[in-house]
């Protein structure tokens, strides 16, 4: 078969590139900024506060958070050609698209992670705020800390779900159009935000426990991974054929296959090191090499996390319906 | 009110590329940029080969993805003529209707940085004339009209030919109508 067509938009022909590097970097940035308020809200809670006594995550996890999210917003923020008209994103709301609930969701995440970030600054680190209003304000949301918590906790989840329903809800796309991939973007994000925590924190007992949780949350991601692509082969042809970027392993794909196979050594390669982690007998401070190990690992996650975000956003536009 | 479609007839295009060449010019798409297009495809294997011309614009689907997924409501279906039309002051280019229209007919106007595509003429329908891409037709290969008048040219081609719709089992119920001499390809 032949085809000649005549009036053919580059953006669209002879695949979609409407979205590049900046998105992918935004969904991976906004997923580790509502995994890591996902933990530092789990870090508040666990054991009615006890774990986060003397550790200094308490603080400096949810100070990274809307750092983190300010960033990812920056690079959507480029992502936009028409940047003058932004402000409508907020004049109205629309309830079948997901970027207008995740304009909304954000404008709420944003505020909400800065708050308590707020409410858990140690009197010894209120000198950082300059302000005396603020400092006023950190210690009035002291005593709102529980409901800040779970609204953190709630927030955060909902973003990470968002930024999976953002591409899952286009019809016109066979790779994205799974409702796997926000629960995959979910435990992708949560995951990530394990990692951020363990690197952050400088508690042997609070590594120790996000190293556990990590350990779940990438086993969850290895089974979630496989039924997403087993999901999409015995699905219809476009779907079928949405996938075969990571699988084709030719010239043509080669950056698809890299990044599964990638992915496919990173993850596993990480929880063995965290499975090992947890096993090991520490010693009450933990030695430099296991301080290494740690942080290998978490980076590993996090390098995860990034490739999923990355391989997914490009080999989306590959996709067609037809 | 009125119920526009276009009926696109296979069987007379030429292969002209003229609609595509008035819809710039009356719409003034940048260099580059197209609201149509015109697909030429060959079939089959020699001596048994068949080609089909077919021109592909905006379905102006009563299902439209494109409307759905627009976070401020540039992209909205209008009321009173059932065109999928889209106001460049809300436009924010975030793209997601690009990415979810399936006949992939958008594109963003690297002047204005807003997102574009066919508005069925909708500036002259509402003066009473014809596209101009049905207007330049010289096979009238694309008729355009009102569903809903029995009389209308888009009633009478599609009361006496078989008609098919593009991607029919994505749902968005597309508004443009194709009449195929060979039926649907395999």
């Amino acid at each position: 078969m032949e085809i000649t067509v005549t009036g053919a938009n580059a953006l669209a022909f002879p695949n979609l590139l409407v979205w590049d590097w900046r998105v992918a970097l935004y969904l991976f940035l906004g997923g580790l900024s509502a995994g890591l308020a996902v933990m530092a809200s789990v870090l508040h809670i666990r054991k009615g506060g006890a774990l986060a006594e003397g550790e200094t995550a308490r603080y400096m996890a949810p100070l990274y958070v809307p750092i983190i999210l300010g960033i990812g917003m920056f690079f959507i923020f480029l992502d936009l050609s028409n940047k003058l008209n932004v402000y409508w994103f907020y004049l109205t709301i629309q309830p079948l698209s997901p970027m207008s609930w995740g304009s909304w969701g954000l404008l709420a995440f944003f505020p909400l992670s800065g708050l308590f970030a707020l409410a858990v600054l140690p009197d010894e680190k209120l000198h950082w705020l300059q302000l005396p209003q603020l400092q006023s304000l950190a210690r009035w949301l002291r005593t709102y800390l529980r409901p800040l918590c779970y609204a953190n906790l709630g927030m955060g989840i909902f973003i990470g779900i968002y930024t999976g329903v953002l591409l899952s809800s286009l019809i016109a796309r066979p790779l994205w159009n799974s409702s796997i991939l926000p629960v995959l973007f979910l435990v992708s994000a949560l995951s990530a935000g394990a990692a951020l925590m363990i690197m952050v924190a400088k508690k042997k007992e609070v590594k120790l426990f996000f190293t556990q949780v990590d350990i779940l949350l990438i086993a969850a991601e290895m089974t979630l991974l496989p039924l997403f692509f087993y999901g999409q082969y015995t699905s219809s042809a476009a779907h079928r054929a949405s996938i075969m970027p990571f699988f084709a392993f030719s010239h043509e794909y080669l950056w698809y296959g890299a990044a599964i196979i990638l992915v496919g050594v990173i993850l596993p390669f990480a929880m063995i090191m965290k499975l090992i982690e947890i096993r090991e007998g520490h010693s009450h401070e933990l030695t430099k090499d296991a301080l290494f190990k740690m942080n290998l690992s978490a980076v590993l996650v996090l390098l995860g996390s990034l490739i999923i975000r990355f391989a997914f956003v490009y080999a989306g536009q590959l996709s067609q319906f037809s | 009110m009125p119920n526009y479609v276009m009926v696109v007839d296979q069987r007379r295009c030429v292969g002209c590329m003229a609609c595509i060449a008035a819809c710039k010019a009356e719409n003034e798409v940048p260099p580059a940029h197209f609201r149509t297009r015109v697909i030429e495809k060959v079939e089959g294997k020699f001596p048994e080969l068949r080609m089909e011309h077919r021109s592909e614009l905006c379905m102006h689907c009563d299902n439209p993805p494109c409307v759905y997924n627009c976070p401020t409501r540039a992209s909205y279906k209008d009321d009173e003529t059932g065109m999928v039309l889209l106001d460049p002051d809300r436009c924010v280019g975030c793209k997601a209707c690009i990415a979810a229209c399936p006949y992939d007919v958008r594109y963003t106007n690297p002047k204005t940085g807003v997102v574009d595509k066919c508005t069925f003429c909708s500036h002259r329908v509402v003066a009473g004339q014809q596209p101009a891409c049905a207007t330049t037709c010289v096979g009238q290969s694309r008729i355009f009209g009102d569903l809903d008048d029995p009389n209308s040219d888009v009633s009478r081609a599609l009361a006496k030919n078989p008609s098919e719709t593009l991607l029919k089992s994505a749902g968005t119920e597309p508004r443009v109508f194709y009449i195929n001499k060979f039926g649907t390809p395999k």
